[in-house]
């Protein structure tokens, strides 16, 4: 049992803010994405190399963790030495260049908003807008990519199209499912019986060895999803998981004290509901089917998209009007 | 819902059928986390066979397929001080190699 197994500890509370992704971590994600993609390295050797960090594990950045597990992998499948990703990272950081601007002071910003002139917040930013060098493990990751690249076994094209899917694509999807599950009855009970043949049939290409189980909310029954192992997440799907979805609170907690977790997203439901905890820890990933809400029976599409977000498809949250 | 891919072995146990998840400790790379070894609950459904991820991991050659079930759980039998319903649950992915009955 490694230092990543955490479900049932007690933990801080969640914020439950999602602080996305700068170019960063988008970029490693990219690379990992496209490397299993090619299944030249599968999850489960991503995973081991991660949970082989020890006391290490907790105190890197997600991202840092996944750039040690990937190193770890490519050089014990012997792909790439340590002397190969060593030269190469000494060789971009040489040529790496960020660009030095004159910014002005964000705060002294104005826009227009509503008719009435606001000051920028710091958070109205994305991270590396505030000019900031890249993190070490970018460097490796960097490394990594361009030596693959370098030896045809994946393409710098491939990740960019992994960070575009990511950006365009896959956030969008879940969303389009639910709506088509409430418009259309046939289409929901398919859904719930097969998941993944029935987003199939939308003509949504999900590329995952994963499969996909719906789970739909009812009065009765409330459902959420936690990985407290890693963070196994329908990505492809919903696109990147959430910053708390990945972090040490929520993967802690959720299993055993599921009721204050939801509280502190704002949901307080009856006692009289079953909440009913899927820790997605294999081969299964999912969708929950959030319940329509009442008052909507005459809405549009374009409408009913409006009011779902990816929280409410991992089941922290519920739809309101 | 199952996988028709890796339809090749039998599964061992059906839906509803009463199970407890092994609590023997493991080395290595595994999928079943701590806090639900040595409890007992249901199987939810059978999804397939899949790859062994304890071989996977280690990249051993000819990885066995087991077969892979979803179990559930009553919340107040995994955790002695739970605090919410009596009637929530829990539910997760256990291999069955790591059922004892």
């Amino acid at each position: 049992m490694g230092p990543h197994d955490i479900g049932g500890e007690n933990a801080n509370k969640i914020n439950p803010k999602d602080q996305g992704m700068n170019y960063w971590e988008k970029f490693s994600n990219g690379l990992r994405i496209a490397v299993s993609a090619k299944k030249i390295i599968v999850l489960d050797e991503l995973r081991l190399a991660s949970e082989s960090l020890g006391n290490e594990y907790f105190k890197m950045e997600y991202f840092e963790r996944n750039s040690m597990a990937m190193i770890s992998c490519v050089i014990k499948k012997k792909l790439i030495s340590e002397k190969e990703i060593k030269d190469k990272i000494a060789i971009i950081k040489n040529n790496f260049d960020v660009p030095i601007i004159e910014l002005p002071n964000k705060e002294s910003i104005k826009h227009i908003h509503d008719n009435k002139e606001n000051p920028h917040q710091k958070g109205d930013f994305v991270e590396d807008e505030y000019g900031e060098g890249p993190p070490e493990y970018f460097f490796k990751m960097m490394a990594i990519a361009q030596i693959l690249s370098e030896k045809n076994i994946i393409s710098m094209n491939d990740i960019q199209t992994k960070i575009d899917q990511f950006d365009n694509e896959f956030p969008s999807r879940g969303i389009k499912v639910v709506v088509k599950a409430w418009q259309d009855k046939n289409f929901r009970e398919f859904l719930i019986e097969n998941a993944k043949d029935a987003i199939a049939s939308m003509g949504i290409k999900l590329e995952t060895f994963a499969d996909i189980i719906c789970m739909p909310q009812s009065s009765s029954i409330h459902n959420m999803v936690v990985c407290t192992l890693c963070s196994c997440y329908p990505r492809t799907l919903l696109g990147m998981p959430p910053t708390w979805y990945k972090s040490r609170s929520y993967r802690s907690r959720v299993v055993h004290e599921p009721r204050s977790v939801l509280a502190e997203f704002g949901t307080i439901l009856s006692p009289d509901v079953e909440i009913r905890v899927h820790d997605s820890n294999a081969d299964m990933r999912y969708l929950i089917l959030p319940m329509r809400p009442d008052g909507t029976e005459q809405w549009s599409e374009e409408k009913l998209t409006s009011i779902i977000s990816r929280d409410h498809l991992v089941g922290v949250r519920i739809p309101k009007i | 819902m199952i996988n028709k891919k890796k339809e090749i072995l039998e599964p061992k146990y059906k839906s509803l059928n009463k199970v407890k998840i092994d609590d023997r400790i493991s080395e290595g790379h595994c999928r079943t986390p701590a806090y639900i070894r040595g409890k007992v609950g249901i199987i939810e459904r059978y999804c397939g066979n899949f790859p062994n991820p304890e071989h996977i991991a280690h990249q051993l050659p000819n990885p066995a397929l087991v077969p892979l079930y979803r179990c559930r759980f009553y919340q107040k039998d995994i955790w002695p001080n739970y605090s919410g319903g009596a009637s929530d649950t829990l539910e997760l992915e256990i291999y069955e190699h790591w059922i004892v009955n």
